[in-house]
């Protein structure tokens, strides 16, 4: 255990630096303030740069791990096949893993259906693969809504599913946890896998959103 | 490469041998800095070309150099050594000298 009693809320940094210290720095506090401060001096990286890294690491690390599951599986009809029968082993392939046990199912969406995750009971979410859940997500809003009218809940999300599309809704639990396999866009045929991974945003992958069309992305 | 790109390589780079502190999935920052410390790496990284199995070989050294002391939290521990293998390889690269803990300031 630390023996700094003090919880540090994240947002304290907005305050600036420094500016509401309840303890003494730490010796490996300051050495991280000097360093930057060189480097930023020296013009070799900005505090901006570190930020927007910061925040990507707190945001968006995962969904990049299910990004590159789907455009896997975009290109390899082999490896979708493996992924939708047993999502867990499928996924290891590619290096991801481990939710305490749980057991990873993918759900396709197709032309007929279209799918959505939620856990109900609480936040259990694919995390190896998703990353952090957004704060939506865990909502009680959220939680009972989707269930109960996923089609006007899906609409405030700004996605509009017709009324001859199935939609099913996926509950989460701690033994299983769901990721949605979203439709590959039209106009994709000669992109790379690397650059398929980048049109799939989190969204997309809990079903809240569908994968973006290339143009959209440059 | 874009940050996206190395950040996704630093955390698989490291999952093996020095994985970032996680808790349930969830990176673990105990204090700002920690975030700073990693922001910081991944721009240096970007802007020299580093690559992140470079830096994994400074960070090793690092945590082995410095294991856990008493009364330490491992991601406290862990961000000690990350600013250490950061220092190492600027100073290895020539890039800058950064101050040693002798010539710092106290608080």
């Amino acid at each position: 255990m630390s023996d700094h009693g003090h919880e540090h809320d994240h947002h304290d940094h907005d305050h600036g630096d420094g500016a509401h210290h309840p303890r003494p720095e730490s010796e490996a506090e300051l050495r991280t303030k000097a360093l930057e401060a060189l480097l930023v001096e020296k013009g070799l990286i900005s505090s901006d740069a570190v930020d927007a890294i910061v925040e990507m690491y707190e945001n968006d690390v995962g969904p990049q791990n299910g990004a590159k599951v789907v455009a896997r599986a975009w290109v390899d009809p082999d490896y979708r096949d493996r992924l939708l029968q047993d999502g867990t082993s499928a996924i290891a392939e590619l290096g991801f893993g481990g939710a305490e046990g749980a057991k990873m199912t993918v759900v396709e969406n197709t032309p007929s259906v279209h799918n959505v995750i939620v856990c109900t009971l609480c936040s259990c979410y694919p995390w190896p693969v998703l990353g952090l859940p957004p704060t939506w997500y865990k909502s009680p809003a959220y939680r009972s809504r989707v269930v109960a009218e996923p089609r006007a809940v899906l609409e405030e999300f700004g996605l509009e599913i017709g009324p001859d599309v199935e939609l099913r809704v996926w509950d989460s639990s701690a033994e299983v946890r769901y990721m949605v396999l979203p439709e590959r866009p039209p106009g994709t045929e000669g992109m790379t896998e690397e650059e398929l991974a980048g049109l799939v945003p989190r969204d997309a992958m809990i079903g809240t959103a569908i994968a973006l069309e290339p143009e959209t992305v440059r | 490469m874009s940050d996206r790109a190395i950040i996704d390589r630093v955390d698989a780079s490291l999952a093996g041998d020095a994985p970032l502190p996680r808790d349930n999935g969830d990176l673990v920052f105990e204090e700002p800095w920690q975030g700073r410390a990693l922001g910081m790496g991944v721009a240096v990284m970007g802007r020299f070309g580093i690559s992140s199995d470079e830096f994994r070989t400074h960070l090793i050294a690092a945590i082995r150099k410095h294991p856990e002391a008493t009364g330490e939290s491992a991601a406290t521990a862990y961000y000690a050594a990350w600013v250490d293998a950061l220092e190492d390889l600027l100073r290895q690269r020539g890039i800058i000298d950064p101050p040693t803990a002798e010539t710092l300031p106290r608080a």
